[in-house]
């Protein structure tokens, strides 16, 4: 009996306490941002972008995402945004299709729905902030994949997953520029590493042994380019084989002062995340209505619009000669 | 003969592995990139040595692959901070040991199943590592990489190291008492209480020694690359326990030896490079893993029941 | 009929308040209560948000159906003292084969449907023939299909090909409401119905209790030891295959990567829920509490105005859920610890 009294007690004790928290509720308009991966290096520079937003316009951010690998995650993460009324969401979206039932559900509950680096279904958002799109990072990749090795011989690619959404459709704008424009490489192997930088360096060191005639090595997960250097490094063949590919300028310094990477393509992801909130709060004010052509983000100046996507840039390139410019 | 059978025919299936590949991909063997493969796997050699220990006492761990993490993560920032290497290292052993004593205490103290422990303290450590680090990259100082030795001088150490301690731990299991107290606890521990050895203490300490092994490990780890990610290590024991397995440790304890594990983990390693290098495709992997271990107990299954009949 | 140790006597209350079931209910009260009062906050348009919605309440329901029916599949199982780590696997694979019959074998849905389960059974049953013909450990041998099924799963799509598109009519399951409740609630209660009729009120229950404490006595018994622990892993498999279909239309998607991590949640679920690990005892309507308790705590988390500027409500409930199950764990054992340490204490000097 002393057992169901202590716990009648703790439940008394929980309640009182509750009560107090529970008048702490503030009325400023709430920004909900869903990232991929919550301890992805690329979100978490998204995110020190959308913070400086956030502050700017005096709004209140939540950052959530999944910690795993657990694909319906998402979805059970804005149907709980959805009952707690938040008024704006801002997804990147790992599953396209599946994500959209969830977002069309959101929309259908008064919440203005947008995108940013990965879209869902057109219908089940206004507006993608669109960092540069997939033909365009494909291109750009294979483009550069190309002037390094002056278009000809052998390259393998690194990808997060065999499963994730974005990387299946850089891929393809990949293959396909490859086709269209560069007979002469070929693509020799795709490998997963998992997001795991040490099981990237694993894959590029068998990749390197299993293909002595590589001449560059492409990563387009952020932990895949540094793994892939490392694998290059220590096989001795810096300068010999090319590494290159999408990741954050400060997981890669190093290897580019090293000479090892020659390049990595990404745009300005603390921007992306700024622009998101910005874009976010205009819809829910009304002040960004479809059609626009142009939009006024803060300190970063007015954005193109084409169609429903509002355009953060080109992509960038870094190499030796700017990286130590930023800091992400 | 008999004894080792499930030893040698995980041998075998390598060296048929091995012998395919020199006729079909003969690069494979080629002396600096296959160093750089086995260095790879140093660290998990070393954590398969502890999980082979803790199977054969019928317990399991599945928290390794987070202990790692946090051994990691931990060995690196206290690296980034200045500290000397002679006091990383053991530093990390010795976090790793805490890690595996709480495991130990809960499954040896309280008597409580360690698969569920282990399971517990595997998504705890996890979320805790999240929460703290938000999967930020930890940048090591230059003389960390192969402990301040030349790469293929820290690369040789590395592999030596590994398979010196696989070796002493091998001997040491059969001919040492604590080894064999290890073995009696997993055949039966009322006998083995009987006859005066401490079940629990030895459970209790083998769950320390594979935390010791997985900090260890992690520094192996750390040495071959100038960043930690926080997420290394992800999957670690389902790779370990696989190895374990395949090569012939009983998961109702008291059989197999760390040979067998030893060929288990080299047969599983082998699978990735050798598909790189017959040029097949990646999405194969998985089913080829599975397979691969479906087989190796089947063929266990099979044997023992021609040998009951 | 209850085979508690703690149930002899009926008019026994203390210990039938005090049953493991009873406190994971107090637990669960309390922590509803808690979010109820915390987690529910008036937002700016003035509506009531939060925990405290029916709309909440309604998606921790249809967020736990597919662990839940997983944890399910898990309960007999891990009471025959087995263990199932596949199920998150066949999960995918079941979804995977579930789109690619629908989609590229052209059949109707329904037919699609009946299809999965009997090939999610299949695969059960491929897991019960290794684990009863050959007697290797469960572990064993699901660790292998682990690996498997989501190989076979990626292997089928090349890991990219994602079927979508479904009919408004299959996505209802999985989306909308049917007599007031998330329509897949009602088959997650109909199954739970079911496997609970079949571990508490049938002579199928006391043999999986019986297989999980004495495996060989039950066979000296006169068991049919391999058939009931065939029936158990078939069960699962089928139990994974529905899981599969509500799964797919509730996001209206079929990927290769459906379900992972899954089997880790639902075996936490039914430990919490005083399944024994170690197999002889166990209650459906346990695990049930476990799923609930997990669920709500991990909604009401993203509810709490703490947590949520600290963003840190998916960390923080892996945290705690693994921290609940530590916690349970020790409370499950202490009585037995603190009688020993008595026992030691008073024990008359020899």
């Amino acid at each position: 009996m002393k057992k169901i009294l202590l716990h009648l007690c703790t439940a008394g004790a929980v309640l009182l306490a509750s009560l107090v928290t529970a008048t702490a509720a503030d009325s400023k308009l709430v920004v909900a941002m869903l990232p991929k991966s919550k301890g992805n290096a690329y979100f978490i520079s998204c995110k020190v972008g959308a913070d400086k937003a956030a502050k700017e316009l005096g709004i209140q951010l939540l950052f959530d995402g999944p910690t795993d690998s657990n694909a319906a995650k998402q979805n059970e993460i804005v149907e709980n945004w959805i009952t707690l009324g938040v008024d704006v969401i801002a997804v990147a979206a790992e599953n396209k299709e599946g994500i959209s039932t969830a977002l069309r559900k959101a929309q259908k509950a008064g919440i203005k729905v947008l995108t940013f680096d990965a879209d869902a279904m057109t219908d089940a958002r206004s507006f993608f902030v669109n960092q540069a799109t997939p033909e365009g990072i494909g291109q750009g990749l294979m483009d550069e994949a190309a002037r390094l090795t002056n278009s000809e011989g052998e390259f393998a690619m690194i990808v997060a997953s065999l499963t994730a959404s974005n990387q299946r459709e850089w891929q393809q704008h990949i293959e396909a520029r490859l086709k269209e424009k560069y007979p002469k490489m070929k693509l020799v192997a795709v490998r997963p590493c998992d997001d795991l930088k040490d099981k990237a360096q694993s894959e590029a060191t068998a990749l390197l042994s299993a293909n002595p005639k590589l001449k560059l090595i492409m990563a387009i997960c952020s932990p895949g380019v540094p793994g892939a250097a490392e694998a290059v490094k220590q096989a001795g063949l810096t300068g010999k084989v090319k590494v290159m590919g999408l990741g954050l300028p400060n997981e890669n310094k190093r290897y580019v002062h090293a000479g090892v990477t020659d390049s990595i393509i990404l745009w300005n992801t603390g921007d992306l995340g700024y622009l998101a909130i910005y874009a976010g709060v205009a819809l829910a004010k009304d002040e960004l209505k479809q059609g626009a052509k142009t939009f006024k983000a803060g300190s970063l100046g007015t954005f193109t619009i084409a169609g429903d996507n509002i355009l953060l840039g080109k992509p960038f390139i870094f190499n030796k000669a700017n990286i130590d410019q930023f800091d992400f | 003969m008999k004894r080792s059978f499930r030893e040698l025919s995980v041998l075998g299936a390598l060296a048929a592995v091995l012998v395919g590949m020199a006729i079909f991909a003969p690069a494979f063997f080629s002396p600096q990139p296959l160093l750089s493969l086995l260095t790879r796997e140093a660290p998990t050699l070393v954590v398969a040595c502890g999980m082979a220990c803790v199977i054969i006492t019928r317990q399991i761990d599945i928290s390794v692959g987070s202990m790692f993490s946090v051994c990691s993560v931990c060995a690196g920032l206290l690296a980034a901070r200045g500290w000397p290497l002679l006091l990383v290292l053991p530093a990390s052993v010795a976090l790793g040991a805490l890690l595996g004593a709480v495991n130990g205490l809960l499954v040896a103290g309280l008597r409580l199943p360690s698969i569920v422990v282990t399971l517990a303290t595997m998504v705890t450590l996890r979320q805790g590592l999240n929460l703290v680090r938000q999967g930020e990259f930890v940048n090591l100082p230059d003389r960390i990489q192969w402990f301040g030795l030349s790469q293929m001088a820290g690369q040789l150490v590395l592999v030596g190291a590994s398979v010196a301690f696989l070796v002493a731990l091998a001997l040491a299991m059969r001919h040492v008492a604590g080894g064999r107290f290890v073995y009696a606890v997993g055949t039966d521990a009322e006998a083995a209480r009987l006859a005066g050895i401490r079940p629990q203490r030895v459970t209790f300490l083998v769950f320390v020694f594979i935390g010791a092994l997985t900090g260890l490990a992690a520094m192996m780890n750390l040495a071959q690359s100038p960043q930690v990610q926080p997420l290394s290590g992800a999957g670690l024991e389902l790779k370990v326990i696989a190895a374990v397995v395949v090569g012939g440790v009983a998961i109702s304890g008291g059989r197999g030896n760390l040979w067998g594990a030893f060929a288990g983990l080299l047969l599983l390693a082998c699978v990735s490079p050798a598909l790189i290098h017959l040029h097949i495709e990646a999405y194969w992997e998985k089913a080829i893993q599975g397979a691969i271990i479906l087989l190796a107990v089947v063929a266990d299954g099979l044997r023992t029941r021609k040998l009951n009949r | 009929m209850s085979v508690s140790p703690g149930n002899k006597n009926p008019r026994d209350w203390k210990a039938i308040l005090t049953r493991h079931e009873m406190l994971l209910l107090y637990v669960l009260i309390a922590e509803w209560l808690f979010f109820y009062f915390a987690g529910t906050t008036i937002n700016r348009r003035g509506a009531v948000v939060g925990f405290g919605t029916l709309d909440r309440q309604f998606d921790i329901l249809r967020h736990s159906c597919e662990i839940g029916l997983l944890a399910l599949a898990l309960t007999p199982v891990i009471i025959t003292a087995g263990i199932d780590l596949s199920i998150g696997s066949l999960l995918g694979l079941c979804a995977i084969l579930f789109g690619k019959l629908w989609h590229d074998g052209g059949l109707p849905i329904s037919v699609a449907a009946g299809l999965t389960l009997v090939l999610g059974a299949l695969a059960g049953g491929l897991n019960a023939t290794l684990i009863t013909a050959l007697r290797l450990p469960p572990l064993i041998v699901t660790l292998g299909t682990y690996s498997l099924f989501r190989g076979l799963a990626e292997a089928i799509t090349h890991g990219a090909i994602t079927y979508t598109d479904f009919p408004a009519s299959f996505l209802f399951v999985g989306q909308e409401r049917w007599l007031g409740l998330p329509t897949q609630a009602w088959i997650f209660f109909g199954v739970a119905l079911g496997v609970g009729l079949l571990v508490h009120r049938t002579t199928f229950g006391r043999a999986f209790r019986t297989i999980g404490l004495a495996p060989e006595g039950a066979r000296y018994a006169g068991l049919p030891v391999g058939r009931r622990l065939a029936l158990v892993y078939v069960l699962a498999g089928l139990i994974a295959a529905i899981a599969a279909i509500i799964y797919t239309a509730r996001l209206g998607q079929a990927k290769a990567d459906a379900g992972t991590g899954y089997e880790l949640f639902a075996i936490t679920a039914v430990v919490l829920g005083g399944t024994s690990i170690f197999g002889g005892t166990g209650t459906v309507h346990g695990t049930l509490l476990g799923v609930a308790a997990i669920a709500v705590l991990k909604n009401g988390l993203a509810c709490l105005p703490v947590v949520m500027r600290m963003n840190a409500a998916e960390e923080m409930s892996g945290l705690l859920t693994g921290a609940l199950l530590l916690v349970a764990l020790t409370a499950s054992v202490l009585p037995k610890i603190l009688s020993r340490f008595r026992a030691r204490h008073h024990a008359p000097a020899p």
